[in-house]
């Protein structure tokens, strides 16, 4: 097993290991340590490396001005209708390039640039008129003469010449846009804003909305709406997850990797921007929050308080305190405790040692019952080992007290103790790993099950072996207490390495 | 902004008044108020539907951001249909959420009202309850929607049977509406509906 022939490699590794990554960046982190990029031999097969680089907003405006350039340039085309094939194409440059190479004017329609049933010859014209155009066809029947017609919006009259429309031809006063568009700003809305017609989707291109006479303030706060709109659409930058953090990361792959975001020391999965979930996968990881947060009321009042009869596995639920049952239904007499027959319960009234699995699953109601006491097993250990990382916390604060202490009566220096909060933070990383390995378990479904949960279960006692040392810190040694922390990391690391699939 | 929107609920409401919709008596839009932001508005039932002979009423309330923002529209009149709430009249409609479109106006909404009432779209429920039996029980929701609008909207069709089932429940102390929303949800099993009332 993987597992097994790490153990008695050079332990001196474990310190620079674990120093730079500490509890603090788990919980209430202070200081940022660049850890995944300090390089030891060892870090290079890190299942959980993960290089990102921090960027400010002017940084992430160069980063994508460069693609809407080259997109540009390549096509030929104005900014503002490069953007939008980019926000539409999760910015992959090549894939608009061969889509817009192919056939222009199924890609136009699909980037909601023309309408659906728009002929050849005006997509050609796309490239030297920016979407703005009179109105020529009579097709919406709104024209009073050749200069003047009617806005459907307002229901006036407007001189042609102060229309405004988009390849669709519905044409608008300005006036009536200009109203629009406002609203739809402070509405927090931007690149989405469509043409005001019915049934039509065509997108406001940035170029023309701001060409319109909206206040600066507004014109300011759409370049802000659109410029997140960016930013979210790309799948190589991710914001911080922090609130009122103005970080940017940008990574070379969106994998579902985790970033400790150097200012507010928020942690989260790079993919998917919730908390990070290793081993288990973004989509599984959505799904088990889902379900817990759907199931675990209702599972937890069954578990707490029916059982099903031994003899037709009807729901029961238990009304008074004895415990002497009978089954309403098929009148089989029970134990409570032990779901025995009531009649071997005679003179020795509470020996229930005779708990057996239920066998029988015939029924529908004890296959829900089976695929509950499946999810609650998976459930109950994924709560117990969140409470855990809490306890854990309080672990923590009465070592640093304790280390006050030690340094206040001469008894070694604040760095002689250090390593006690490397194997705080050590454990508190280890269990955080443990605890997402449960909804991976539950969702798993084929061979190499039983190698997961072996590893599993080898990662769990090495943890609480390593809990049990750093509760009592003070009477193990300290030689000890660092081989327990090395062999625990090493578990944890070999099974991402085996299951982590970003 | 407020000036287009009265400017435009004026225009609409001489559109409503002389379209043909009116002539057949089939839409109606009243005003509430001097500043048009409180309308009546009144749809037949639409013919072939168990709707059919009803006329239901509708508050419209038209936001200062219109026709920018939709009307919000709910029925005044009561009625059981998979996509408007048959406690509070709210209506789940597209055009009336992101759907909506600035060049659409009072009468379009009225007219998708309606078409909403001839087609129901069950798989995206305002009335979960509703929706559950228009899909399970398609026979009952037929009979019940002609029932309510038999009562609240002036139709002509009822069953003799759910009259009697209303009355039982009446005699041991409910109001009519109370009756005839558990017996309605309860496909008018008579225990059930008494369990749900009492239990």
């Amino acid at each position: 097993m993987m597992a097994e022939c790490t153990i008695n490699d050079n332990i001196d590794e474990s310190d620079s290991d674990y120093s730079d990554e500490d509890f603090e960046t788990y919980y209430h982190p202070m200081e940022y340590g660049d850890s995944e990029e300090n390089h030891n031999p060892v870090d290079a097969e890190d299942p959980e490396l993960f290089p990102v680089e921090c960027l400010t907003m002017e940084q992430v405006e160069m980063f994508l001005n460069e693609a809407v350039n080259s997109v540009c340039h390549i096509l030929n085309i104005n900014m503002s209708l490069a953007k939008l094939f980019l926000l539409f194409n999760n910015w992959d440059v090549e894939k608009i390039i061969s889509g817009y190479k192919l056939d222009i004017t199924s890609f136009l329609i699909s980037s909601r640039v023309l309408p659906t049933l728009q002929s050849q010859q005006q997509s050609a014209n796309i490239d030297d008129n920016d979407c703005q155009c009179e109105q020529q066809q009579p097709g919406s029947g709104n024209i009073i003469n050749d200069n003047v017609f009617i806005c459907p919006v307002c229901t006036c009259s407007s001189l042609k010449s102060l229309g405004l429309c988009l390849e669709c031809q519905h044409t608008f006063c300005t006036e009536c846009w200009t109203t629009y568009v406002e609203v739809k700003i402070s509405e927090g809305q931007s690149t989405e804003i469509t043409c005001m017609a019915q049934n039509c989707n065509l997108l406001l291109q940035e170029v023309i909305a701001l060409k319109l006479p909206i206040s600066s303030y507004l014109k300011l706060q759409y370049q802000h709406f659109a410029f997140h709109n960016y930013v979210i659409s790309h799948p190589l930058l991710r914001f911080c997850v922090g609130p009122n953090c103005n970080v940017i990361f940008k990574a070379k792959q969106s994998l579902a990797k985790r970033i400790v975001c150097p200012q507010c020391k928020s942690v989260f999965c790079f993919k998917c921007g919730d908390s990070y979930h290793a081993p288990t996968d973004c989509a599984t990881i959505k799904n088990w929050l889902t379900k817990c947060a759907d199931d675990s009321e209702t599972a937890n009042y069954f578990s707490a308080h029916t059982k099903d009869c031994p003899n037709c596995n009807i729901c029961i639920e238990k009304n008074g305190g004895c415990n002497h049952m009978q089954c309403y239904k098929c009148r089989h007499d029970f134990c409570w405790m032990c779901l025995g027959d009531w009649k071997g319960h005679g003179s020795e009234y509470y020996e229930c040692s005779r708990y057996k699995e239920n066998s029988e699953t015939a029924n529908e109601s004890a296959k829900a019952r089976a695929a509950l006491r499946k999810y609650l097993h998976y459930y109950e250990r994924w709560q117990n080992h969140a409470k855990s990382l809490k306890l854990e916390e309080k672990t923590l604060e009465k070592i640093k007290d304790r280390i006050n202490q030690k340094v206040m009566n001469g008894s070694g220096t604040w760095i002689d103790w250090q390593y006690l909060l490397d194997a705080a933070a050590l454990l508190a990383k280890c269990r955080y790993t443990l605890q997402y390995t449960y909804p991976y378990a539950y969702y798993m479904n084929n061979e190499s099950k039983n190698l997961f949960e072996y590893q599993q279960a080898q990662l769990e006692a090495e943890i609480e072996n390593l809990s049990w040392k750093v509760e009592r810190a003070e009477t193990t040694d300290r030689g000890d207490l660092e081989n327990q922390m090395y062999i625990a990391e090493k578990r944890r690391k070999t099974l991402l390495k085996d299951f982590f699939q970003t | 902004m407020a000036n287009i929107a009265s400017q435009r609920i004026k225009r609409e409401f001489k559109e409503v008044i002389r379209s043909e919709e009116v002539a057949r008596c089939s839409i109606k839009v009243e005003l509430l108020d001097d500043n048009y932001s409180q309308l009546k508005g009144e749809i037949a039932g639409p013919p072939d539907t168990p709707y059919e002979g009803g006329k239901f009423l509708l508050e419209i309330k038209v936001p200062e951001t219109y026709p920018f923002n939709p009307p919000k529209v709910k029925f005044l009149t009561k009625v059981w249909h998979p996509n408007i709430s048959s406690v509070t009249g709210a209506i789940c409609l597209d055009i009336l959420k992101d759907q909506w479109a600035a060049a659409m106006t009072l009468r379009t909404v009225l007219l998708s009202l309606q078409a909403l009432m001839a087609s129901p779209e069950p798989d995206d429920p305002q009335d979960a309850v509703v929706a559950r039996q228009y899909k399970g029980f398609p026979e009952i929701f037929i009979s019940t929607a002609e029932h309510w609008t038999n009562i609240y909207a002036g139709g002509s069709r009822k069953k003799e049977e759910y009259s009697k089932k209303i009355e039982r429940l009446m005699g041991i102390g409910c109001n009519m509406d109370q009756a005839l929303v558990a017996l309605s949800g309860c496909n008018w099993d008579l225990d059930k509906a008494i369990e749900q009332i009492f239990g």
